[in-house]
């Protein structure tokens, strides 16, 4: 095609139309999670049960979790094989703080949050050094590492964890909480979540999202100081994501990759198109996935304990046969659907 | 001056031989990874799990009877069919992809998860320990060493002389460093790389089943022997460059020395960070490691 | 002996063969000739198996090929001598030798060796540096390592992708004085070559390739078709 301005307004036009398409496919995927969210909820507390908000609640924390590796692997093309790091010691700090010093929700997630910034600068400073499978073993390492140590380390309880952390409230000034019932927790949980998402669905709009997809497109960008300095806040923003996480009970299995790389499954493979910085990826694909992995993880757990057996070959079936993830293979049939005007993803720059 | 002798003979001395033990065994394991990376390109997540198999295997068949050196023999064999098919099985798939490096990272990182439970639910959760196959101990230069060491050194370092033998001075070594280097090349000589790539991935992993093996009565055989052994051995990887089989002989040497000798003045636990420091401070100063690819030495 | 039958190959997006079609005979020495970019190596890469054509027949003594992968196409009889000459490095001018052994797989041992002992007659210079690493040999040597290890296979068909270039002259001249003695053998050759009137005496036909398609086929020997082959590819 010749690169006329008349081309290369109807490919502006083109890509722009995609971006609505996007947007209004992953907005119809997170409207429809949070109906169900509710509707799931009145059911749950009208049929008074506690087990399955329980597992709920479980589902959306693992949502945050795979958000992260998704906001890394699906934008950056940056494989953490370290992540559940980051999800163990803001559960540890979060107990710290509510045993030792306050039993206020929001001081345990200040400072957690501000831990993880940290934590999360640190690691970033490690790690961004490396790329591609470099990257990924140095995580990989870092997790081993601060696992092991934490498993030896009797001040944090070793190999039982922390126990005896006060059941909190949490306060909203005119109303408060109580973290010890089902229904309530759910649903600060499913708030934290979805402001969650919908800040990184934002922020992969702004010019800096663009700059981290420009990150995976683009090897020699890391040879940019700018970039890099940005890259190491974005490790710090994901890692804020993370305090809340504190919310759960800590256990030092929560330090184990094995659970986050499980927690991968849905979303691994969204960066096959790599090398073109306009293709979007799904961050909602994360809530889903989260929720089918608690799901299936809690259904196989009846028969056995043994279920990374079944999860970890559901795991590579995915890597082999659905490397797009569930994301990248309900939103283009969706956006079919909803906008037939705008062409297929990628294509259209 | 008998002081310093004395600390040498039971402090050092001992210190020095065990490291040199472990350092043999974790060169094995490299070895197998290394090999894998410059002819494949694929970091093996789970050779830690196929180093736990070996294990695992060896203890089923002396628990059947079997003599521990038929073992040695035969654990190596069943797990280089067990290498061959998974590469036919799995990494063949995405082999093809441009996301390859990380594909089969994710693929073999699964098949890890997976191993590690299945460990659990066939062998449980404690450790086994099998009977060393030689007792007894001897003195060398005033230090005393499990005779079962000093077999491990030797066995260990003929192994470790005969993979550079068979890579660097046989028609076969030839084949796989042309398929490293230029496998389009090697392939219209009539290389048949596919074969060639399933057969190495089979060679190391049967590395690493070995020295599942050999450790095995030295150590204890328990679910997660692989992963914590498996960062050792991608740390030794990356110092000595990946995919250089010089380098990884070097490189496991001195950091089992490193790791032994300050285990005298540091407590335990702080023997992998320090190990990953080292792996973490390569990859800033020098990511290429000792030595370069597969076919420079 | 090859038949190409409307071959068309693809790279990601852009069409390079569009429908090429033509024929090897037993014994001919045939010269592919066509500015930069029409597609010469990419059309010597589809047959050798390094691409895959997207569509057309690809046939060589008689059978399918198109398709199967390198090493089978090799072991068929093809003996590749790329651009470049991808002498492979880390491995001594005897182990690359040793490698084109296995084109033919099925060979005694007694006649591999007798296959590499003519090869070192053939290639004295080779055999005074057996020993040396193969990317260490001067610019001529190394094509003369690339055409040996092939024919060390003894294959039924060559494919040559432009073996003069980066060579002096006189080095060049050794190189077609060889493909001279291949063609008087009767080992039949596919000959990519920039240097078109060089080319030209070694060849008995030829092929222009304009746009990824064969355009004029001509007798190497008749000066009107000579003539009319300068007019197409020249700039």
């Amino acid at each position: 095609m010749a690169d006329t301005p008349a081309t290369r307004v109807a490919v502006r036009t083109a890509v722009a139309a995609n971006e609505r398409a996007d947007a209004l496919g992953d907005g119809v995927l997170a409207g429809a999670f949070v109906a169900l969210a509710l509707v799931f909820a009145a059911v749950a507390a009208a049929s008074g049960d506690t087990f399955f908000f329980r597992l709920a609640t479980e589902a959306l924390i693992l949502a945050g979790v795979a958000m992260a590796v998704d906001l890394l692997l699906g934008y950056t093309g940056l494989l953490s094989l370290g992540h559940a790091l980051f999800f163990g010691f803001g559960a540890y700090v979060s107990a710290l703080v509510l045993k030792h010093w306050s039993p206020s929700f929001w001081a345990a997630i200040g400072v957690t949050f501000a831990a993880a910034a940290l934590l999360g600068v640190v690691a970033g400073f490690i790690a961004i050094r490396a790329r591609g499978v470099y990257f990924a073993l140095i995580t990989f390492g870092l997790a081993q590492v601060v696992f092991k140590a934490v498993y030896n380390t009797r001040e944090l309880g070793g190999s039982d964890g922390i126990i005896g952390i006060p059941q909190i409230r949490v306060e909203f000034g005119l109303f408060s909480v109580q973290a010890s019932s089902p229904l309530g927790f759910f649903l600060v949980t499913l708030v934290f979540v979805m402001l969650l998402y919908a800040a990184l669905a934002w922020l992969m709009r702004t010019p800096f999202g663009r700059l981290l997809v420009a990150i995976r497109a683009n090897e020699s960008a890391r040879a940019l100081p700018g970039i890099l300095a940005l890259a190491r806040q974005a490790g710090g923003l994901r890692d804020r994501g993370r305090g809340r996480r504190a919310l759960r009970q800590p256990v030092p299995h929560a330090a184990r990759p094995g659970v986050a790389g499980a927690a991968g499954l849905p979303d691994i493979g969204q960066r096959r198109d790599h090398g073109h910085p306009r293709r979007r990826r799904h961050l909602v694909g994360a809530l889903y996935g989260a929720v089918i992995l608690t799901g299936l993880k809690s259904v196989i757990g009846t028969w056995t304990e043994h279920h990374l057996i079944i999860i970890g070959a559901l795991f590579m079936l995915s890597v082999i046969f659905l490397p797009k993830g569930f994301a990248g293979y309900v939103l283009p049939r969706l956006r079919r659907r909803f906008a037939p005007g705008a062409g297929k993803p990628g294509e259209g720059a | 001056m008998t002081e310093i002798l004395e600390s040498l003979q039971f402090v050092y001395g001992p210190q020095v031989a065990n490291g040199l033990a472990i350092g043999v065994a974790v060169i094995l394991m490299a070895l197998g990874l290394t090999i894998i990376f410059g002819l494949l390109d694929v970091i093996n997540m789970s050779h830690g799990e196929f180093y736990a198999l070996g294990a695992y295997l060896a203890v089923t068949l002396v628990g059947q009877g079997v003599n521990f050196w038929l073992c040695l023999a035969l654990v190596p064999v069943a797990m280089a069919a067990i290498g061959y098919f998974t590469e036919r099985a799995l990494i063949q798939r995405v082999f093809h992809t441009k996301d390859r490096h990380i594909l089969t990272l994710l693929l073999t990182f699964g098949l890890a998860i997976i191993a590690e439970d299945a460990f659990k639910l066939a062998y449980g959760p404690n450790p086994y320990k099998p009977e060393s196959p030689i007792s007894g101990a001897s003195e060398i230069l005033g230090i005393m060493l499990p005779n079962y060491r000093l077999f491990l050194i030797a066995a260990g370092g003929a192994i470790i002389v005969a993979v550079w033998l068979v890579v660097y001075r046989t028609t076969l070594g030839a084949m796989v460093r042309a398929a490293a280097w230029d496998k389009n090349m090697a392939a219209s000589l009539g290389v048949p790389v596919e074969r060639v790539y399933a057969g190495t991935f089979a060679f190391g992993v049967a590395l690493a089943g070995l020295s599942g093996v050999l450790l095995a009565p030295i150590y204890s055989v328990f679910p997660t022997m692989g992963k914590d052994f498996i960062l050792m051995a991608f740390t030794v990887v990356i110092v000595g460059g990946m995919g250089s089989i010089k380098g990884a002989v070097i490189a496991g040497l001195v950091l089992t020395q490193i790791q032994s000798i300050s285990s005298l003045f540091i407590s335990p636990v702080w023997s992998d960070p320090l190990v990953f420091g080292i792996m973490v401070l390569f990859l800033m100063v020098r990511p290429q490691g000792l030595a370069g690819r597969l076919g420079h030495g | 002996m090859l038949e190409l039958d409307a071959i068309h190959t693809h790279y990601g997006l852009s069409h390079v063969l569009q429908g090429v079609s033509f024929t090897v005979a037993k014994g001919e020495v045939v010269g592919l000739f066509g500015r930069n970019g029409v597609g010469k190596t990419t059309l010597i890469k589809t047959v050798a198996g390094w691409v895959r054509p997207s569509s057309g027949r690809l046939r060589f003594e008689g059978e399918d090929i198109a398709g199967l992968a390198s090493d089978r196409i090799c072991r068929r009889g093809i003996g590749l001598v790329p651009e470049d000459r991808r002498v492979l490095p880390g491995l001594t001018v005897e182990e690359n030798l040793r490698l084109g052994l296995m084109q033919a797989p099925g060979r005694a041992k007694a006649e591999a060796a007798r296959a590499m002992q003519r090869t070192f007659e053939r290639f004295p210079r080779l055999a005074e540096r057996r020993s040396q690493m193969g990317t260490t040999l001067s610019g001529g040597e190394q094509q003369m390592l690339a055409i040996a290890r092939v024919l060390v296979g003894a294959p039924r068909l060559l494919l040559i992708d432009e073996p003069s270039e980066g060579l002096a002259p006189m080095i060049a001249d050794e190189i077609f004085a060889l493909i001279h003695e291949l063609r008087a053998e009767g080992i039949p050759v596919l000959l990519v070559e920039q240097n078109v009137m060089r080319a030209l005496e070694v060849c008995d036909r030829f092929l222009a390739l304009e746009r990824g398609a064969v355009v004029f086929q001509g007798d190497a020997r008749s000066s009107a078709d000579r003539q009319r082959l300068i007019e197409v590819i020249a700039v």
